[in-house]
């Protein structure tokens, strides 16, 4: 059997309830102790699954259930305190969209920069450029040479979308981005995310619409207050939450 | 062995590390009519107020090596680097902290590339040194030594200690608060801790070897020796050395630990 594209093992990851960690010099000198108290949770714990090859997973769960940190550490971005998570081959992170843009600068200038900050030579680029705009639409085009604050939100997540989905790598991880764009380009994303699929890409998917799990996920895991409640068809997955979710509603 | 685990996940994201750097660059010139006369300005100017204060006002017969505006001018940029390469590397991870959530890279590169990108405009004012060199070598006021050929070593020597001291800085500043003020007041008295202003061998015997404690006072001892006649101060130099590899390795060690809980705070 092919060795899985994500391994999880035993993840788990503490957080502090309080500021503690933002400390203060005047409150260390002075106090000479921390006066905030020191508890602490665990935001996720004993976390084991594999995702193989080609594989599309709808990660579900209420908020603060830790689907974000999960995805985080997938991407390498979040370090865990236990256990690790494995990524083999390079990730595109639909996580932050535009983190690696920069307001100063074109366009142009940015889609070269993010680009070569996923690791993308100058050549490769070059070679993608035209796709990356033509995806991002007409409008995008038309400007390209503009500063990148001058281009509406909408059309900054447009461009961000684009190059990430046109990385080309193995792991695509996506954390709620379907929800922006307008009506067409949805419709655009959505295409795209079945190519990529289709295409053989590994596919990582937080969202809390069932329509975009159903129409991508194949296998749902569901994670309630830091723990993997259920792992298996997502249907049955998404049965789970919804019951839950209701038992809570009703208790 | 520490740190060359490190030095290897630089090494293969360096692309990204050269895109960071012109990255920076072109943010810095792109939005400045002047550009690179802002970071000349600033030192040459802080330059002619020293040489004023302490040759016309003081008339201080020796107040460094002579000339003395090219004593100024050498330490006062060669300074500059090094106070920008501090008070940027505390904020490294702060200031990019959209970046640093959204790519897996080696977070040191966020660092390193404070410095590089600080290194190059430090480069490019070189040629104003050079041109007052060549001003004072025509008067007939200075020569040049072999030892012009330590410049570079100089320079990797900053390079080093910066990216030491900021591998500390960086991950500090992001967990306590006050840490930026605190390196603000640091490099104010640092200034004067240095033979910026003045050289090593005029201070009394005991500050002499307070100062071989400073590693910018061994680099600038090295920057300076093919400049100006006599001994270049070994013991600081030796010191600078050692300091700078013991601080890349604390450096090294303290960025370790702290990242995890950098990139929960973040």
């Amino acid at each position: 059997m092919a060795k899985p594209v994500i391994e999880v093992r035993n993840l788990g990851i503490e957080f502090y309830r309080s500021r503690r960690r933002r400390m203060s010099l005047r409150e260390m000198v002075l106090k000479r102790q921390n006066s905030a108290p020191s508890d602490t949770f665990w935001a996720l714990r004993n976390i084991s699954f594999d995702v193989a090859k080609g594989e599309a997973v709808g990660l579900v769960g209420g908020n603060g259930s830790g689907k974000s940190t999960l995805l985080r550490m997938i991407a390498g971005v979040m370090l865990p305190d236990e256990g690790h998570a494995k990524v083999r081959g390079r990730v595109a992170p639909l996580i932050e969209l535009t983190g690696g843009f920069l307001g100063e600068l074109t366009a142009r200038e940015n889609v070269y920069l993010a680009a070569g900050l996923h690791g993308l030579t100058k050549e490769q680029i070059d070679a993608r450029f035209d796709e990356i705009f033509d995806f991002a639409g007409p409008q995008v085009q038309a400007g390209m040479d503009m500063p990148f604050r001058h281009f509406s939100s909408g059309m900054q997540v447009r461009i961000a979308f684009a190059l990430i989905t046109t990385l080309d790598q193995p792991v695509v991880l996506v954390d709620e981005v379907l929800a922006v764009g307008d009506r067409a380009f949805r419709e655009k994303c959505y295409e795209r995310m079945e190519n990529m699929l289709s295409g053989g890409k590994t596919l990582f998917l937080v969202s809390h619409s069932e329509h975009d799990l159903r129409r991508f996920a194949e296998r749902g895991l569901y994670l309630s207050s830091g723990e993997l409640k259920g792992d298996g068809p997502i249907d049955e997955v998404i049965a789970q939450y919804n019951a839950d979710a209701d038992a809570d509603a009703a208790s | 062995m520490i740190g060359v685990s490190q030095f290897r996940g630089l090494m293969a994201n360096r692309q990204v590390l050269r895109t960071l750097v012109e990255r920076d660059l072109r943010v810095r010139y792109a939005g400045s009519v002047l550009g690179w006369v802002w970071t000349v300005l600033d030192p040459l100017l802080m330059a002619l107020v020293y040489f004023v204060v302490f040759t016309l006002i003081f008339t201080a017969r020796q107040a460094g090596h002579q000339p003395y505006f090219l004593h100024l001018v050498t330490g006062l940029f060669l300074w500059q680097w090094f106070a920008q390469n501090m008070s940027e590397t505390s904020r490294a991870l702060l200031s990019e902290a959209r970046l640093v959530r959204s790519a897996n890279l080696p977070r040191e590169l966020w660092v390193v590339r404070v410095v590089l990108a600080k290194g190059v405009e430090f480069v490019l004012t070189l040629p104003v040194i050079a041109a007052f060199t060549i001003f004072y070598m025509i008067t007939g006021q200075t020569k040049l030594h072999w030892t012009i050929v330590l410049i570079p070593v100089s320079l990797v020597l900053t390079f080093l200690l910066s990216v030491g001291i900021g591998m500390i800085l960086a991950p500090v500043t992001v967990l306590v608060n006050d840490m930026a003020r605190v390196v603000r007041i640091v490099l104010r008295l640092g200034f004067y801790a240095t033979p910026v202003l003045y050289s090593a061998d005029m201070a009394p015997p005991v500050l002499q070897t307070l100062l071989a404690l400073n590693p910018m006072s061994g680099i600038l001892e090295l920057f300076r020796s093919g400049f100006f006649k006599g001994e270049m101060n070994l013991l600081s130099v030796a010191s600078a050395v050692v300091l700078t590899i013991v601080l890349l390795l604390v450096g090294s060690v303290v960025f370790k630990r702290l990242e995890p809980a950098v990139l929960k705070e973040i």
